[in-house]
């Protein structure tokens, strides 16, 4: 029954690229072919949840063996990428209740997104997730958990700008997508030291190696995937991105954030809990930044007044408690949990939009229980963002900035870029009028004239003192020294202020640091 | 305290006075600014009146040391030379204010601005001591920065800016020159106008010709000579009218005072830069003219014809001869009187039409015909006719030129490019006037006011200045005499 396991990705992602080629060469599209995109979206993960629950059934009845190859992807020297899949244990657990609700948000979304623009691309997305979480949840080794995991991520971008007509949405698309690729890095930083020390990127040989691997090591690795799950499942300081992320549409919002990618992180930890095992240390910070999410997502749910952002914190909170299980070496407890709060939490999202319909007309008492400090970071959120803006977006913006202007200031000058069209020449007869010396936007030509031989004589000395007198005299020394002057003190004030940027303190400290060792 | 020291400090006492006057009592302001400048005048006019002609040497002399170490001091006197330079100064300050009432914002600052800038040009005048003389004409740049920055017209900072960095570009060498003749010094050790005479004389001839290049280029600026005057046609046009009267009539003579200063103290540079010296003031001639001819804009071609007026001094200085010096003296008061009743005459028609551009008027002898009046006879003194002060200066200047060379030839040619130049002004002056005043009537200029009381008075005084000084030059001629003869004997006896 293994084989199987290949059949559980690959059916909505058949599904993605029917509907993706259909919508991109005209074949799917308008109100017309709803039903055609929803059949194809809904039947595959309706045929992938089936699979699953065989699987599990199989697996239950002990005829799977623990996994299943079905070749090499890429080999180099010792690394050796193969396409496996686990096919016991809490891994087909867990893939089968995403695939479940994954077929049960999917079903919901037919009716939920009906007339919508971008129906079809909605359904598109949503396929592709489905299979990046369930190669994400099956993939028998860390390469293949990485394509998942950064599909997931890549459909969460596209979802949340969704409505990539209005600047919010995209905008906090974008942050969300670059405060993941913070856990993205350190993902592929554990992906090779796993390699460089456990010898393997498969997950039960990794497992199987940690025990002989020094604590440094263990914990170097752990930590690394540690900071990998705390970006994917919102733990502190990643936690803001969750709240931007809600841009989205319900369905979308129910199963990224609610149910299903959230816990992607979660799901990352129990599975190297052998490596996290041998190491104590990164236990210890997993167990300490639960712990604080979920007192920070307690203190800020306390605020929230719309739906959407209660759930969010609710749900930071309860990864976090997840977070503080694994940690404390609940390994069991966590897994329950993080299942448990996967389906609670996919209904509660998907019944906020109604929610709102019940409870219209009853009191929500605002919270008043709590010091006015707390209250205030509550509703600041902890000056989170800000304190992130201040200390990353800011001066990497700024280091963006004197990149550009060393580009615009000095390689294009220096190569030659395109100058502004503003002064140049628009029309031939303007060439004309340049070459043979016609002045004729000053009426001061017409207005000396000079007739007869003396006058004509007069006229063009004149005309060659004007030349002289403008060219030398007026632009060359008045104007042009004063605009010498001003661009020598523009480029000094601008030196200035450079230097005494925080960033270039910072270099000019790194440097001597260098330079002393 | 001398007269002299109380005529220099008396518009600065206007200045404090002024200060202390709350901003809000506009009528207040304008009556005390305008009884300090008429205090000055009458004080110069006091002055003119025990003033002995004969006498070629220091009057009214003052003398206080300073600083005993480095020798300068607070001296002041008065000769042929700045004689006439004080009634200029003292005249054209109290016109300028009698121009100012159309002034409408930030009157007071103007007020205090206009004293300031009168306090430094009768110092210039009165300094009978370098350093004094270097601070006077410093002093007499930051008022104008003001003016010009404040109360300008639309390119009003560029002009200010350019203005003051030309003359401060222009100042340093002639500081530099200073210092190099107060090396030669050692024995008085001062920086006495009188002292350095002497000392300039233990200079090599070399040194001496440097320094009057440095001369050269700081008066040369003010005043202006040809490749220096790029700040003067944006500073002139940008400048309030009150403002161009005092510009053109006291700040360009500054120039060509200090130049004359210069030239007496190292004659012998001075011969060997003669051609140069000629070279230079018939080209700016020339130049200055056939510019003046091209420009559509009333202020513009006023600025360039002032830049053809003062080659005639270059001119007439270096000749290095009585008649020549006669003849510059002669047209710095002629210029003075004539440009500021140019720039007077263009500032009154710009504020009633606002537009400088002489193609737009017409037919103006029917509305304004006291107007038509003053400026025709501005006009034509500009060009010098005779029956003008111009026409005097102008004959003092050809004159002498015509003596330098030893050969006709030369004194022909010579001749010849100076009708050319005085030819070139009386085309545009005539074809200024033949625009203004005649051809079809046009309707926007059909209801325009003619001059108003301070106007005419203002006008009146200076055309009259004109029309009286050329009929009867003497008076005029008589006041400096006397000093350019003894100037004109020390340079033929250095010079042989």
């Amino acid at each position: 029954m293994d084989s199987l396991v290949v059949l559980i990705p690959l059916m909505p992602l058949a599904a993605a690229l029917v509907i993706g080629l259909g919508h991109l060469f005209g074949a799917i599209s308008g109100e017309a072919d709803e039903t055609l995109t929803a059949d194809i979206a809904s039947w595959s993960i309706i045929m992938s949840s089936l699979l699953t629950l065989t699987l599990l059934i199989a697996d239950w009845l002990g005829k799977n063996s623990a996994s299943y190859t079905v070749g090499h992807w890429l080999n180099s020297d010792t690394l050796d990428i193969s396409l496996n899949f686990i096919t016991t244990g809490f891994n087909v657990r867990l893939a089968a209740l995403f695939s479940v609700l994954l077929a049960i948000v999917t079903h919901f979304s037919i009716n939920y997104m009906h007339r919508e623009t971008g129906y079809h691309r909605f359904f598109f997305i949503l396929s592709l997730f489905s299979f990046a979480m369930l190669l994400l949840v099956l993939s028998g080794n860390a390469v293949g958990t990485f394509i998942g995991w950064e599909l997931a991520g890549l459909c969460s971008y596209f979802l949340i700008a969704y409505a990539y007509d209005r600047p919010v949405a995209a905008a906090n698309a974008t942050r969300v997508f670059v405060t993941n690729r913070i856990g993205d890095a350190a993902f592929v930083l554990g992906v090779g030291l796993s390699y460089a020390w456990a010898g393997s990127v498969n997950w039960d040989i990794i497992g199987a190696a940690s025990a002989q691997l020094t604590p440094g090591e263990a914990t170097s690795i752990a930590l690394c995937f540690a900071v990998a799950a705390f970006a994917k499942s919102a733990q502190l300081p990643f936690t803001p991105w969750l709240a931007r992320a809600m841009e989205g549409p319900t369905p979308s919002s129910a199963v990224f954030y609610g149910a299903v990618m959230v816990h992607a992180g979660v799901y990352l930890i129990i599975l190297l809990k052998p490596v996290f095992e041998h190491a104590p240390l990164a236990m210890a910070v997993v167990a300490i930044v639960g712990l604080i999410t979920a007192l920070y997502a307690f203190v800020v749910g306390l605020t929230q007044t719309d739906v959407k952002s209660s759930l969010i914190f609710a749900t930071s909170g309860q990864l976090g408690l997840m977070f503080l299980e694994c940690g404390l070496g609940f390994w069991r407890l966590a897994a329950w949990h993080l299942c448990a709060h996967a389906a609670v939490r996919g209904y509660q999202f998907l019944t906020a939009p109604s929610l709102m319909h019940n409870v219209q007309g009853l009191d929500t008492a605002p919270t008043n229980k709590v010091p006015t400090w707390l209250f205030v970071a509550s509703l600041q959120r902890f000056w989170l963002d800000p304190m992130t803006d201040w200390a990353l977006v800011k001066p990497v913006r700024g280091l963006a900035h004197d990149l550009s202007y060393f580009d615009d200031h000095i390689v294009d000058p220096m190569m030659g870029g395109a100058a502004p069209a503003i002064r140049a020449i628009s029309s031939l007869a303007q060439l004309e009028e340049r070459v043979i010396g016609a002045h004729l936007d000053n009426d001061s030509d017409t207005f000396a004239q000079g007739s007869g031989l003396a006058g004509k004589l007069t006229e063009w000395t004149a005309a060659v003192l004007h030349w002289f007198e403008d060219r030398f005299v007026l632009r060359g020394i008045g104007k042009n020294a004063i605009n010498y002057g001003r661009r020598l003190g523009h480029i000094a004030n601008k030196f200035e202020q450079s230097v005494l940027r925080p960033r270039y303190l910072v270099l000019f400290v790194f440097i001597t640091l260098l330079v002393a060792f | 305290m001398g007269i002299l020291s109380i005529l220099l400090w008396t518009p600065a006492a206007g200045v404090l006075l002024l200060a202390l006057t709350p901003g809000r009592n506009i009528q207040l302001i304008r009556y005390i600014a305008n009884l300090f400048t008429t205090i000055a005048f009458l004080l110069v006019c006091w002055l003119l009146s025990i003033y002995n002609a004969h006498d070629a040497g220091l009057q009214f002399g003052e003398y206080y040391p300073l600083n005993p170490k480095l020798g300068s001091a607070y001296a002041l006197g008065v000769d042929g030379l700045s004689m006439p330079m004080l009634a200029l100064a003292t005249l054209l300050s109290s016109i300028a204010l009698l121009a100012s009432f159309t002034v409408a914002h930030s009157i007071k600052g103007y007020h205090v601005c206009i004293l300031l800038l009168e306090f430094g040009m009768l110092g210039v005048f009165l300094a009978q001591d370098w350093a004094l003389f270097y601070i006077f004409w410093e002093v007499t740049l930051i008022p104008l920065f003001f003016l010009i920055g404040r109360w300008g017209g639309k390119r009003r900072h560029a002009a200010s800016l350019n203005f003051v960095l030309y003359t401060m570009g222009g100042s340093i060498f002639m500081l530099i020159s200073l210092l190099a003749v107060s090396q030669y010094d050692l024995e008085h050790g001062g920086s006495l106008m009188s002292s350095m005479h002497q000392a300039a004389q233990d200079m090599p001839r070399i040194e001496q010709v440097l320094v009057l290049l440095g001369f050269l280029i700081g008066f040369g600026v003010k005043m202006p000579v040809f490749p220096l005057h790029g700040w003067l046609p944006l500073a002139h046009v940008e400048a309030p009218s009150p403002v161009s009267i005092l510009l053109s009539g006291i700040l360009l003579k500054m120039g060509a005072y200090g130049l004359i200063r210069a030239v007496v103290m190292l004659p012998e540079a001075a011969l060997l830069l003669q051609p140069v010296l000629i070279f230079l003031g018939l080209f700016g001639m020339l130049y200055g003219g056939l510019l003046a001819w091209r420009q559509s804009d009333l202020k513009a071609m006023v600025a360039y014809s002032s830049i053809s007026h003062m080659g005639i001094v270059l001119l007439g200085i270096a000749t290095l001869n009585e008649a020549g010096m006669t003849g510059a003296v002669l047209q710095m008061t002629a210029h003075g009187l004539i440009a500021a009743a140019l720039f007077l005459l263009v500032g009154l028609l710009y504020e009633r039409t606002h537009t400088r551009n002489i193609q737009d008027y017409s037919c103006l002898i029917q509305v304004m015909p006291r107007f038509t009046l003053f400026l025709t006879l501005a006009l034509l003194a500009a060009m010098g006719l005779p029956g003008s002060v111009g026409f005097i200066a102008e004959l003092h200047t050809l004159i002498g030129s015509f003596r330098i060379f030893p050969n006709v030839g030369l004194g022909i040619a010579l001749m010849a490019f100076f009708s050319v130049s005085i030819l070139i002004g009386a085309a545009y002056a005539l074809r200024t006037i033949s625009l203004l005043f005649t051809g079809p009537g046009k309707p926007r200029m059909q209801q325009l006011d003619d001059m108003t009381a301070p106007e005419l008075l203002a006008a009146g005084i200076l055309v009259s200045g004109i029309v009286l000084f050329g009929l009867l030059p003497a008076p005029l001629l008589e006041l400096s005499a006397a000093t350019l003869s003894q100037m004109n004997a020390t340079i033929s006896q250095r010079i042989l």
